[in-house]
């Protein structure tokens, strides 16, 4: 988050809007904080639902889309690291992300339409995600179980969320929101297994980065 | 320093509920908008007074049929019902109608929309940005429509 931060004092240009949307139901107790140590001056929202994914058929954060000044959407679906983040040391080192993101979006800024990394309509819509309408029902189910959730109902809050689950199982988010409430945490031994079972089967949670240094 | 409103995060959205409905009505999800309807209609479907059909997802009943800018639904028997001398709108047929996934706890009287296909056609197609509405952590209405203008980065992320 802090690196958003230094990107859009950077870019420093009132006809730029950098919205961060927290795709998070445990809402301003689990993302808060995060924002609030950034010290932002950009748009945050906690978006409990996940709407933002909903709306762009994301299925894994970080994702973004750029919008252009007509509103139409010019770059799309990418896994949205602002650098490369490197954790833990030794054997348990790992790193992840991209530096060649900011660049990109600086060289967008600077060029608008002219700049290389905007994509043209066919490519867009071609990133965009196709869901099929049980994928698509899975949102509904989703916060159907978030309300649930609120409600302090958890019997019927897991029974929703799974409903979503079982429906897109490409969600990401989905898998990952529902293992915050295991033991082992979102990023634990369950969460390895769904990688290795998304790399083994050929699935994608974000679209190549075509973006070249 | 902080604003006031910091110390009450359950004020942020207004748009989000904190209970379900009252007993006798029916509560309806639809982007991230909670709406508690105090009465329906009996029948199959979600029979709903059609006042609240604009509060729920945008369409308004006009003489053409239910409209959304330029998308008109010609209304029929099925989505428009009279039950003793009452009009009641067919919410969920009316979903079907537009192939709108939904699920619905019936026993908790609870119906939660998804997104509106039609709604969405000009990203699909044209790669427009779809008409979203967010409510930011000071409790502002962010809609992408009337970033117009200006560029846009909307990034999602989680704590999880």
């Amino acid at each position: 988050m802090p690196v958003w931060q230094r990107i859009y004092e950077e870019i420093n240009d009132p006809d730029f809007v950098l919205i961060c949307a927290a795709q998070d139901t445990g809402g301003e107790a689990a993302a808060g904080p995060i924002f609030d140590a950034a010290k932002p001056t950009f748009i945050q929202v906690i978006d409990e639902d996940h709407l933002v994914s909903s709306a762009f058929n994301f299925v894994n954060v970080p994702s973004a889309a750029w919008i252009d000044e007509d509103g139409r959407i010019v770059r799309i679906d990418e896994g949205t690291y602002a650098k490369v983040h490197e954790l833990g040391v030794g054997d348990q080192a790992i790193s992840f992300g991209t530096n060649v993101y900011e660049p990109a979006l600086k060289d967008w800024m600077a060029n608008g339409a002219q700049s290389r990394y905007v994509q043209p309509a066919a490519t867009v819509t071609g990133n965009i995600r196709k869901l099929s309408a049980d994928q698509q029902r899975a949102d509904a189910a989703f916060c159907l179980g978030n309300l649930f959730r609120r409600c302090g109902i958890g019997a019927k809050a897991d029974q929703y969320w799974k409903m979503a689950a079982d429906l897109n199982p490409d969600s990401v988010n989905f898998i990952r929101q529902n293992l915050t409430l295991s033991e082992e945490g979102s990023a634990g031994e369950q969460f390895r297994a769904m990688r290795e079972e998304f790399e083994r089967t050929g699935r994608d949670y974000y679209r190549p980065m075509d973006i070249d240094n | 320093m902080a604003k006031a409103f910091m110390a009450f995060p359950e004020l942020r959205n207004p748009f989000v509920a904190k209970e379900i409905h009252p007993e006798g009505s029916a509560t309806v999800l639809y982007q991230g908008k909670t709406i508690t309807l105090s009465e329906k209609g009996d029948g199959d479907g979600l029979l709903i007074n059609p006042e609240y059909l604009r509060q729920i997802n945008g369409f308004e009943i006009k003489p053409e049929g239910a409209c959304f800018k330029d998308l008109c639904i010609p209304l029929n028997d099925e989505l428009l019902i009279e039950q003793a001398g009452r009009q009641w709108f067919n919410l969920a047929a009316f979903a079907d109608l537009l192939d709108q996934p939904y699920v619905a706890d019936v026993a908790a009287g609870v119906w939660s929309f998804g997104e509106i296909p039609a709604k969405r056609a000009n990203m699909m197609v044209d790669a427009m940005a779809p008409d979203l509405e967010l409510v930011d952590r000071q409790g502002e209405v962010v809609r992408l429509a009337d970033l117009k203008g200006k560029k846009a980065l909307i990034v999602t992320w989680s704590s999880w």
